[in-house]
């Protein structure tokens, strides 16, 4: 950090006795000893930090400001940060920390009435920090452990079931050293005790026909964790967009999409898994693109920023992630033709940030569930704050997130509601536990399942709620 | 750019920023740097090392408040959770000579929680328990960092609510509300902050603990209360408030009417006003304010209008329905084109969306802007709106007019392009020449965003020396040492006499020549 | 003050002002007797008055219309009585813009009949008949209709001072809203004139109902009234005023007000009766008593006047402690005020002995105390006022103490009346 300086200010032209009075503050100064915290490779956009009015709307929606109450940990706070920066302030610690914090909600885009694209800013300041900031070696081992599991479909299956977790010795030796275990496997037994999913693995074929008149060919992403936990939601997907008139194909090829690099600042990982994606789907020939996860669904549709520099891929991306769609955004736009038969039950849907606030959708969802006869729809309290979940971010802050996580547990219990429907597999992971723990018998659903469940007529027991 | 008047926002490119603005007495780092050092022992003292700041990476996040134009880095920053805390770092200040600023959530839009380098920022933001939701006694007790529209949420399911609802409501603090004596929509029918805080334990800027008011109403003895509230953190700092609720009416119906022009929709104002019928609300939006909502949030309001008029009926609801008879009779005979009925929570939280989100909407339609807030005499409205038109016209700058029509309160958005050059001094112009408007037809230079140190200099337009000297022997009295939020509120500080504690040397403005000892 | 500086100061009085003379036995000011009476007839003028009261160490009493001298304490002197009674005239009714100004000494009635041509009121209850605006202020009287528009210190919007050296000064302004500088307003509004005069004011103003209709309702005990004021309040019939009075016979009333429309009085006129139940009765008329204070006004004999606050919840207890105390100790008392706002007057008969009366101040205002709220003893012949806490505790008394300080350094303006012997 410079040192602080006195800058010269103005004070009112018509009031002589302000004049040159000295306002002062530690004014960021580039000197030749400190590197300021960016290069001026694709830093965050000065044009867009000066599009913050500094009103703060966005606080009341920001996790980390709703926890600590602080300006640092807010996305004003954040941008201000940022602008120093810019301005030549070094990457201290504290400053990454405070980056670091931001679970990546975006929230505070939904909530900004000037349209301050924090998603840009932050997504391009994490590339930095990775860049140029050296973390501890704890840190570093638990991030590396993260990137070692999530991402591979064969080492997540290893930890299916709550004992495997402690066994599975398949696993590369960074992820079984590095404590990552023990903070996966609670929450993997919560949400086992509460999801109607993981009874057993669904062999998907690789291409699943219209029932009926085809209107549509759509590819479908199976995901990592989903594809993994919960396997009943991509079986769901695949006949529901089936019933609903879609050829689905399911490329054997896909992997890992990318979402956790990209929120993450991992830049070439997150450009890799983006090539191999678009590559996988391209082959496949589909024009649409259906994603069941959140956060999948998001990252897809920013591939053309994540491959802007990569000319083999840059125009490619852009058309891709046009095509791409979550399901219920697609089964929107398609309108419904499959019969829907009564449910009787109550459901809390609550928004994924990656679906709401990164996405834009909201409306569709409820407007599907909304379709099916005897369903009553609630609404979650502060439904526009994160449960905490936020991809990796509840791994490396197990605690705030565990406060965020009951914060929205009791929003969730005092619906009422006998079934908690929602769109992503993390939030699912993240809310049972704390569900769980202050003993709220509710059921867990993804909205394609009830979905499926009414097109093919089963009982509402079959989602739960559990006994 | 001299600032002196609006709150100005975005104020120009990141790199290679414009020098922090200032004005009177934003001190100087170093400036009694022991008793600075002293402070910062007390309050560690006090408080968890996370609730005392000092690193200078963090300390720049809390440089200005919700008026981005003026930028100062506080010296330390506390964020207490106890009023015990608070007192302690208070009365530390006041030992050692310390001025100390407090602050909300910082959405302010007068500079009124601007820090001074030399000084201490107290952050309110911890302190936000509800205490109590007393529906009995129509009252809750609240925490000054508890969040406006918390305390309607927290009231609802009693039937009441927390009428003074500024557009910032979902994240302004019930502290800096108080400080602020802030407004709203709702004002028109139920007053401002101070209509609706009834007692404040105060932390004196001495460090004492005081109890002003309470569940009670007339406390006997000065109305310190009435004087405290709308201070502008000048008095003390409030660390609990006593707020009256008001219940939920039995109906509410939002209109959004269209007009060709805010003439027909200013004209359409005083005919409600002056036909016995008091709305909840009556706001006007024109044409460019419009423009700019419908880009932020797709307000989805109609087309081709010059003005449109938001207003809110609330009551029984058989008074309800005679109202909305009359509004609806008067608004055609002003010309209207559309009315449209909010039929449900969603179409009049729409509404209501366009109009709230307008400030800030306005930077989708402008890079820079202007902030202005002045208060007119309500028949005055047609007249100073076309003068506002020639004044735009004339200069060539665009100005957006979003304001509380039935009392008066515009605030006019005075757009400009920083990037072009001499267009932030015309839109400095314009803005002062339209607070200009307002006293010479006899109204006020601020209705709800404070005076701040935005607006200091404008207080000898509308107040003589007598009146600004007669106002500051309340703070003589409260703050003798003059280190509560200096160089906000008066263009000059009165010395009282005597200061208390420790200080050996002159007062630091007297020797900078910028205050006479009266 | 020796005869000689008497008149020394009525001379320089008089070269300020063209209305000063000696005062009679009837401008004494509670049993204090004054010794100069000055009537100026504009802000200019009062501020020379006491520019020269200054210059002569006299001590200043403001007076209205002279209804509300003998409440609080008596002063410790009083040199001059400077009588706004001159200073009459409503300024501005500026109609569309809902305000009117007035010099202080204006009758509130005369206000009313201005504004009331246009349709609309100044909504402050002349509780006290005859009094002069700037008698309301300093003492912040109000009436039932506080309920809905609150107080003075709801309605004033601004206000010219005169301070104990002379200094005008101006606060607040002509428009409903404004946050420009301190509200001293607020500040000068119940302090009896102890800080500064008061000279001319302006309120905001509201429309005058197109209907009204009185529901009443008798009770029995305490919890029953206390239950009828809730009902009303949490009800959303939104009644202007909702009234409490107890008579010595032991006769209780629940009087609720009801303005608007006439469709829409008519229609929560029908809700009330049905809310309030069994015996509520509908009237175009106030009843009897409404919006007076209980005790009667007599100048030799003042019967005890005391006003008793607490929060809404604390109705009940408070209504019980000061019945029961005035049973214990034999003293007929009549209740009788805003329960809808926590605010309740009590009056004494004048005859009662003085331990009698101090025991039912003492016990009643414990009860205030403990629902949040306050006893005081306005109105009382000279011994009750010796014998009883006039003002009770009194918060930040300290705080209060340094503002006077402030403005009044020499403590000149009505020295003793106010609070810890301010």
């Amino acid at each position: 950090m410079g040192q602080p300086t006195t800058v010269q200010a103005e004070g009112p032209q018509d009031d002589p006795r302000t004049a040159g009075v000295r306002a002062s503050g530690p004014v960021p100064v580039d000197t030749p000893t400190v590197r300021p915290a960016f290069d001026d490779e694709h830093p965050p956009s000065a044009e867009l930090i000066s599009d913050c009015v500094h009103c703060g709307f966005c606080l009341p929606t920001c996790p980390t400001y709703t926890l600590w109450g602080e300006e640092m940990d807010s996305p004003r706070g954040r941008i201000d940060l940022m602008k120093a920066g810019l301005q030549g302030a070094p990457m201290t610690d504290t400053m990454v920390q405070h980056f670091d914090a931001c679970l990546g909600c975006m929230a505070c885009v939904t909530a900004c009435p000037s349209g301050v694209q924090y998603d840009k800013l932050i997504e391009a300041t994490r590339v930095q920090v990775e860049r140029h900031h050296t973390r501890s070696p704890g840190d570093r081992a638990m991030r590396a452990s993260i990137f070692a599991l999530f991402p591979y479909k064969r080492r997540l299956r290893a930890l299916r079931g709550p004992l495997r977790a402690y066994q599975a010795s398949g696993l590369p030796k960074v992820v079984r050293t590095s404590g990552l275990l023990d903070r996966l496997a609670p929450k993997l037994a919560a949400m086992e005790g509460l999801a109607p999913v993981l009874e057993k693995r669904e062999k998907l074929p690789s291409r699943v026909p219209a029932v009926g008149e085809r209107r549509a060919v759509v590819g479908m992403l199976t995901g990592c964790v989903q594809g993994e936990f919960f396997p009943g939601v991509n079986a769901a997907t695949a006949r529901v967009l089936a019933a609903e008139g879609c050829d689905v194909i399911i490329p054997k090829k896909q992997g890992c999409c990318g979402a956790l690099s990209v929120h993450n600042g991992r830049q070439e990982e997150a450009e890799r898994f983006a090539r191999a994606t678009i590559d996988a789907f391209e082959a496949a020939g589909v024009q649409t693109v259906v994603v069941n996860a959140a956060g999948c669904g998001s990252s897809m549709k920013e591939y053309a920023e994540v491959l802007a520099d990569d000319p083999a891929y840059a125009e490619r991306a852009k058309t891709f992630a046009a095509s791409v769609r979550d399901v219920s955004e697609l089964l929107a736009e398609l309108g419904t033709v499959a019969e829907r038969h009564p449910l009787e039950v109550t459901v809390a849907y609550h928004d994924a940030c990656h679906l709401g606030h990164a996405q834009g959708i909201r409306q569709q969802p409820r407007a599907l569930l909304r379709e099916i006869p005897g369903l009553q729809l609630r609404e979650i309290p502060e439904a526009e704050i994160c449960c905490g979940s936020a991809g990796i971010w509840n791994v490396l802050n197990p605690e705030p997130a565990r406060e965020l996580g009951d914060r929205k547990a009791r929003n969730i219990a005092s619906t009422g509601a006998e079934l908690l429907v929602t769109a992503n597999p993390g939030c699912l992971m993240q809310v049972s536990s704390s569900l769980q723990r202050q003993g709220t018998r509710i059921g867990l659903a993804h909205t394609i399942e009830v979905l499926d469940a009414s097109i093919r007529g089963l009982p509402v027991s079959t989602l739960g709620p559990p006994d | 750019m001299s600032g002196t008047h609006g709150t100005q926002t975005s104020a120009g490119p990141v790199l290679g920023d414009t020098p922090p603005e200032a004005t009177a007495a934003t001190g100087e780092v170093g400036d009694n740097a022991a008793g600075m050092a002293a402070v910062g022992r007390v309050a560690r003292a006090l408080m968890p090392d996370t609730g005392v700041i000092s690193d200078p990476t963090q300390l720049r996040t809390y440089e200005c408040d919700g008026l981005a134009h003026y930028r100062v880095t506080p010296a330390l920053v506390v964020l207490p959770e106890t009023t015990e805390q608070l007192a302690g770092v208070v009365r530390a200040c006041a030992e050692h000579g310390v001025p100390f600023v407090a602050r909300g959530s910082g959405t302010g839009l007068s500079g009124g929680a601007l820090p001074r380098a030399d000084g201490v920022l107290v952050v309110t933001s911890r302190m936000r328990t509800i205490r109590e939701v007393r529906r009995a006694d129509q009252r809750a007790v609240l925490e000054p960092g508890v969040i406006n529209l918390d305390v309607t949420r927290a009231a609802t399911g009693e039937g009441y609510y927390y009428a003074p609802d500024p557009s910032s409501q979902q994240i302004c603090s019930i502290g800096g509300n108080l400080a602020e004596n802030s407004g709203g929509a709702h004002c028109l029918k139920y007053g401002f902050t101070s209509n609706h805080v009834l007692g404040a334990e105060l932390v004196t800027p001495q460090g004492d603990v005081v109890q002003l008011g309470g569940l009670a109403p007339d406390a006997p003895g000065y109305d310190l209360l009435g004087t405290v509230v709308g201070s502008e953190g000048t008095l003390g700092i409030a660390t609990t408030a006593t707020v009256r609720l008001v219940r939920l009416p039995e109906e509410v119906r939002t209109l959004l009417v269209g007009f060709r022009s805010t003439d027909d929709a200013g004209a359409a104002t005083s005919a409600i006003i002056g036909s016995g019928v008091l709305p909840a609300a009556i706001e006007m939006m024109d044409a460019l304010a419009i423009e700019a909502a419908e880009a932020a949030v797709h307000c989805n309001y109609p087309d081709g209008a010059g003005a449109v008029l938001v207003i809110e009926l609330d009551g029984p609801a058989a008074e309800v329905q005679h109202e909305y008879d009359v509004v609806e009779r008067l608004c055609q005979e002003h010309g209207s084109f559309e009315l449209r009925l909010a039929i449900d929570a969603t179409e009049r939280a729409l509404i209501w969306k366009g109009r709230k989100s307008a400030f800030a909407a306005v930077g989708r339609i402008s890079p820079d802007y202007i902030v202005q807030d002045g208060v007119i005499p309500r028949t005055a409205l047609p007249e100073v709106l076309r003068a506002i038109a020639d004044l735009s016209s004339s200069s060539g700058v665009r100005v957006a007019n979003v304001f509380h029509a039935g009392d008066g309160n515009l605030h006019p958005l005075v757009l400009f392009d920083d990037g072009k050059p001499g267009a932030g001094e015309a839109a400095e112009k314009v803005s002062g020449a339209i607070l200009d408007l307002c006293i010479t037809h006899g109204g006020a230079i601020t209705g709800e965003h404070g005076v701040g140190v935005d607006k200091a200099a404008y207080m000898p337009k509308m107040f003589t020396d007598d009146d600004l000297d007669t106002m500051q022997l309340v703070r003589c009295a409260f703050d003798p040492g003059g280190i509560a939020n200096p160089g906000k509120v008066f263009p000059t500080p009165r010395l009282c006499g005597e200061v208390p504690g420790k200080r050996k040397h002159a007062h630091p403005l007297v020797e900078a020549g910028l205050a006479d000892a009266f | 003050m020796t005869t000689v500086s008497l008149d020394a100061a009525r001379t320089a009085l008089s070269s300020a002002c063209g209305d000063v003379t000696d005062a009679g036995p009837a401008d004494a000011v509670d049993g204090v007797p004054a010794r100069l009476v000055a009537r100026p007839g504009t802000t200019a003028e009062t501020a020379a008055v006491l520019q020269a009261a200054a210059g002569h160490g006299l001590t200043v009493v403001p007076r209205g219309r002279g209804t509300k001298l003998s409440w609080g304490r008596p002063p410790e002197r009083a040199d001059l009585v400077l009588d706004m009674s001159r200073m009459s005239a409503v300024l501005d009714h500026a109609a569309g813009d809902l305000i009117v100004h007035a010099q202080a000494g204006t009758l509130l009635a005369d206000v009313q009949q201005t504004v009331g041509s246009a349709g609309q009121r100044l909504s402050l209850d002349e509780s006290v008949p005859g009094t002069s605006i700037g008698g309301a202020l300093a003492t912040n009287t109000s009436g039932p209709g506080r309920l809905v528009v609150g107080t003075a210190r709801d309605l004033l919007l601004g206000v010219t001072l005169v301070r104990a050296d002379g200094v005008v000064a101006k606060a607040g302004g002509r428009v409903v809203k404004n946050v420009a500088g301190y509200d001293l307003g607020k500040l000068v509004i119940g302090s009896f004139g102890t800080l500064a005069v008061i000279t001319d004011a302006v309120f905001r103003l509201h429309p005058l109902p197109a209907a009204q209709r009185f529901v009443t309702v008798p009770f029995g005990t305490a919890e029953d009234a206390a239950a009828l004021v809730q009902t009303m309040v949490h009800s959303q019939v939104v009644p202007a005023a909702v009234e409490v009075e107890w008579r010595v016979d032991g006769a209780g009333t629940v009087g609720v007000l009801l303005g608007g429309t006439p469709a829409g009085v008519e229609a929560r006129t029908a809700a009330t009766l049905e809310l309030l139940g069994t015996g509520a009765e509908a009237a175009e008329t106030p009843p009897p008593g409404w919006g007076a204070l209980p005790w009667r006004d007599d100048a030799d004999l003042p019967e005890v006047g005391l006003k008793l606050t607490c929060a809404l919840s604390g109705l009940a207890p408070v209504l019980d402690a000061a019945r029961r105390a005035a049973a214990d100790a034999g003293v007929p008392l009549t209740l009788r005020g805003s329960g809808g706002s926590g605010v309740l007057y009590a009056a004494l008969a004048a005859d009662a002995p003085v331990d009698a009366v101090a025991a039912v101040v003492e016990r009643t205002r414990t009860a205030c105390t403990a629902h949040g709220g306050s006893l005081v003893v306005l109105e009382a012949p000279a011994a009750v006022q010796a014998a009883v806490d006039t003002w009770g505790p009194v918060p930040a008394i300290d705080l209060m103490r340094r503002v006077k300080e402030q403005f009044d350094p020499e403590r000149r303006l009505a020295p003793g009346r106010f609070v810890g012997g301010i």
